[in-house]
């Protein structure tokens, strides 16, 4: 052995550098036009809209799949396969009526009974569909869900014929039609379903009714989708889809500026890569219907005061947050985003550092004395750590308090947030559907998400009002003493900034819709000069 | 030999469910379940949930249900990845990881080889203080640091390597190379001190005394000596290349199986954690066992211990 090594070693090296390095530039091969190359970043944990629950697989299913309605550009439902609906009753009763030229990626017509079945499965118990929730307008689905009726047939939902759907709700529901563009309530087929069981998904067995299909789905690293030439929108443009699984921001960006990737999302581009890359041809900001806040524990000394919580709210100046984070942000001290019905820009307590230590000061703690010890927890980030630093500075400049910051592991975090919410806490929302309703329940008395254990009669009536309420302009005024309850008066939170998606896209390509709720949607993708 | 590889055999076992128990109860003691999400779930969705996945029974219910599935080589569903299971998720995964590793350890030794056999055949020389140099770089570098460098030079600036994309011509260079280095560096000390030593001994004095060449003497008599603490060190390096990967998978964008180990604990997908955590402690069982043999083929002494 020894011998032969003397005699070949020389050999060896060289050969092994060859057999490595071989074939390896990846600039070599020629562009294909036709293929359109994007990053999800992780594997889809399901690509089942009764069972998915995040942004990944809902960006891959909004690309193979349309449901009744969609937005338009201002956040209104507007057809897709229901050609149009009737609301009865008072707004207890809806009727949609199907377009019949919709099919299913085999063939068949998509039918008011796919519907009916998809809305039953995801509220059935044995799906356990996190999203059931989202359907509990409707009669009978809370119940059904909860185990405590067995018949499905009481549930309000039922396809009258192959192109009519009728939906009974419990009371006027203002958002419902929202609710109907949300990816969980696309119709499935039940012969599919039941055939494949957990693997219906795979692409030898799913049929879809979008723009495009599921050509491959390579776990943990590429799904690829083809144009779907039966659309009934029309075929889209890019014949071919790469979806790529990079977890790792630095990689993806290096694929973007390789030209491996034709459009990259905040989660491509590492944070300090943003003010460069905003110079770059392609590049945007997209305003997200997600806002960040900081909440107070309301029942814990001092927070228990409101003129310490507006104390602390006057001492935030919110306009160093685009400049510190570098993401877009847009300072806002009401809590409705941009872009939302009753969004109202003047509600809220603006920054004013004299008042605020006039408020300390009556609350019996002047320039910040004899005020006890306070935590501030958020969850690791390094966007968070670093909006909580210029925070903790400010209420020390600006009131004599010094916050001890303390940051946790995400899910110890949401764990310490339901069983005992700190002194001081950050946190976000961002839209399901883009309706008021969905910022707004967050903090009514007893909801699983009021982390400030929030508790306003008035404020909870205002929200339920609002809800039942289908007369827009009603609608706005209701929510605007609702949230001057939030924001100026109760102040269990202080808004903070509602957040922008930073995204590149290839200059050579238009068309890509990157919608405020981080929907990538890409029917209408192609070539500039095609 | 077949005692000794049967006695070997039941203590892997016994670690086996050593670890499978201890992973057990530890990730029930972390705060935080795989179902807490920012936005909390209405109780009767939890309830269906965790009817789902049986977490509404007891802790030991739950071990015996899972110990029971591990005899039945059902590792469970995940969590995360609600339409998989994890022995699916884990076959999916580990050939691809196994390349990975299999494919740095050749690079390690490759270049290993060659550096410690110099490094000592010029002992106190420019070439050895130029390798223990590399070798020191190897160490100290973590592979994330080095893994974004070679990005950076090779496919950024070079443009010879796409930064990602698994299958693609020469896409496992740069990843074997990150994931290769400190256990070349390893090695490389390691074989370089084993050589010296061995270097300095009679028998060599002898050999060469009765005018052996220096290269025979270096690669038949010093060298297949000076092996065996390098087989010390390899199989624990077979586990960990193969397995412990997770850092250079993530990087390179590899779906292999280590990149489930970060985000299996972030998520709390507790089947996925315990079914990684077993494969790899199996992993590391086989390879010192692997090595146990390869002691004895070495060194025949060993056999009769």
């Amino acid at each position: 052995m020894t011998s032969a090594l003397r005699k070949h070693g020389r050999w060896l090296v060289p050969l092994f550098l060859f057999a490595i390095f071989s074939g390896c530039n990846p600039s070599s091969g020629r562009r294909d036009e036709t293929v359109f190359r994007v990053n999800l970043s992780t594997e889809p944990p399901s690509l089942d809209w009764s069972l998915a629950t995040d942004h990944v697989s809902f960006n891959v299913i909004a690309n193979l799949m349309v449901g009744l309605t969609e937005f338009d550009k201002n956040l209104k439902p507007v057809p897709v396969i229901a050609k149009s609906w009737d609301i009865l009753e008072g707004g207890k009763k809806i009727v949609f009526h199907l377009r019949d030229d919709v099919a299913w990626s085999d063939g068949k017509k998509v039918r008011a009974h796919d519907f009916e079945y998809s809305w039953k499965r995801l509220l059935n118990p044995k799906t356990a569909s996190e999203y059931a929730y989202s359907l509990f307008d409707i009669v009978g689905a809370e119940e059904f869900n909860r185990g405590t009726i067995a018949d499905e047939s009481q549930v309000g939902v039922k396809a009258i014929d192959d192109s009519t759907l009728e939906v009974l709700l419990k009371s006027p529901t203002s958002y419902f039609l929202s609710l109907t563009t949300f990816e969980v309530t696309y119709p499935q087929r039940r012969d599919v379903v039941e055939k494949f069981g957990s693997q219906w998904t795979e692409p030898e067995h799913i049929v879809t009714n979008g723009p495009f299909l599921l050509a491959s789905w390579k776990h943990e690293n590429e799904i690829q989708l083809k144009a779907n030439p039966n659309y009934f929108l029309g075929k889209p443009a890019i014949e071919r889809v790469e979806m790529y699984m990079i977890n790792e921001t630095t990689t993806a960006l290096t694929m973007y500026e390789q030209g491996q990737l034709d459009f990259i999302d905040d989660h491509s581009i590492p944070a300090l890569e943003k003010p460069r890359l905003a110079k770059a041809p392609g590049f945007k900001h997209v305003p997200q219907l997600r806002g960040e806040y900081y909440g107070f524990a309301m029942d814990r000394k001092p927070f228990d005061d409101p003129r310490v919580r507006k104390a602390f709210a006057m001492a935030i100046d919110r306009s160093v947050f685009p400049r510190l984070l570098q993401g877009g942000q847009a300072p806002s001290s009401s809590w409705i985003p941009p872009g939302m019905l009753a969004h109202n820009p003047k509600i809220g307590v603006p920054y004013n550092p004299p008042e605020a230590r006039r408020l300390l000061r009556e609350a019996g703690y002047p320039d910040g004395k004899g005020f006890p010890q306070v935590t501030f927890v958020y969850n690791t980030r390094e966007d968070h750590k670093t909006a909580a630093e210029a925070v903790q500075g400010m209420w020390k400049r600006n009131l004599g308090v010094l916050v001890r910051l303390e940051n946790l592991e995400w899910k110890v975090y949401l764990k310490r947030l339901q069983n005992d919410p700190p002194h001081v806490f950050r946190a976000g929302w961002g839209a399901d559907y883009p309706d008021p309703d969905n910022f707004m329940k967050l903090f009514i008395t007893g909801s699983g998400n009021n982390h400030p254990r929030y508790k306003n009669g008035r404020f909870d009536q205002l929200v339920e009002q609002a809800a039942r309420e289908l007369n827009e302009q009603k609608r706005v005024r209701v929510y605007n003493e609702a949230q001057k309850l939030l924001c100026e008066v109760d102040i269990p939170i202080v808004p903070l900034f509602t957040i922008a998606e930073s995204t590149v896209l290839n200059p050579r390509y238009t068309g890509l819709e990157y919608n405020s709720m981080s929907r990538l949607l890409l029917r209408d993708v192609r070539l500039k000069n095609k | 030999m077949g005692r000794f590889l049967l006695r070997r055999l039941l203590h892997g076992i016994i670690v086996l469910w050593v670890v499978a128990t201890a992973t057990f109860g530890l990730l029930r003691a972390l705060p935080g379940g795989p179902f807490d999400r920012d936005r909390r779930l209405p109780p009767e969705v939890m309830a269906n949930i965790e009817a789902k996945y049986h977490l509404d029974e007891t802790l030991l219910k739950q071990y015996v249900r899972y110990v029971a599935g591990i005899l039945r080589g059902d590792l469970g569903p995940s969590y995360k990845y609600i339409d998989r299971n994890v022995a699916d998720i884990i076959l999916d995964t580990l050939p691809t990881s196994t390349v990975l590793g299999l494919l740095a350890l050749l690079s390690a030794l490759a270049c290993s080889f060659p550096l410690g056999v110099a490094a000592a055949s010029h002992h106190n020389r420019w070439i050895d203080r130029l390798c223990v140099f590399l070798a020191t770089v190897g160490i100290s570098l973590p592979n994330f640091v080095l893994g974004a460098v070679l990005i950076w030079i090779f496919s950024l600036q070079l443009g010879w390597f796409q930064a990602a994309r698994w299958g693609a011509p020469g896409s496992a260079v740069l990843p074997a190379i990150t994931l290769g280095a400190m256990p070349c560096a390893q090695l490389t000390y390691l074989l370089r001190s084993s050589l010296l030593e061995t270097l300095g001994e009679d028998f060599i004095r002898t050999a060469r005394a009765k005018g052996v060449s220096e290269s025979l003497v270096l690669f038949k008599h010093a060298a297949r000596n000076s092996l065996i603490p390098v087989l010390t060190l390899l199989g624990p390096l077979l586990a960990i290349l193969v397995a412990g990967s997770f850092v250079v998978e993530y990087v390179f964008a590899i779906p292999g199986m280590g990149r489930f180990f970060i985000t299996a604990v972030t998520d709390r997908d507790y089947p996925l954690i315990m079914g990684v955590t077993l494969v790899y402690t199996a992993i590391l069982v086989c390879a010192n066992l692997l090595v146990d043999v390869l002691y004895s083929v070495v060194d025949p002494r060993m056999r009769s211990r």
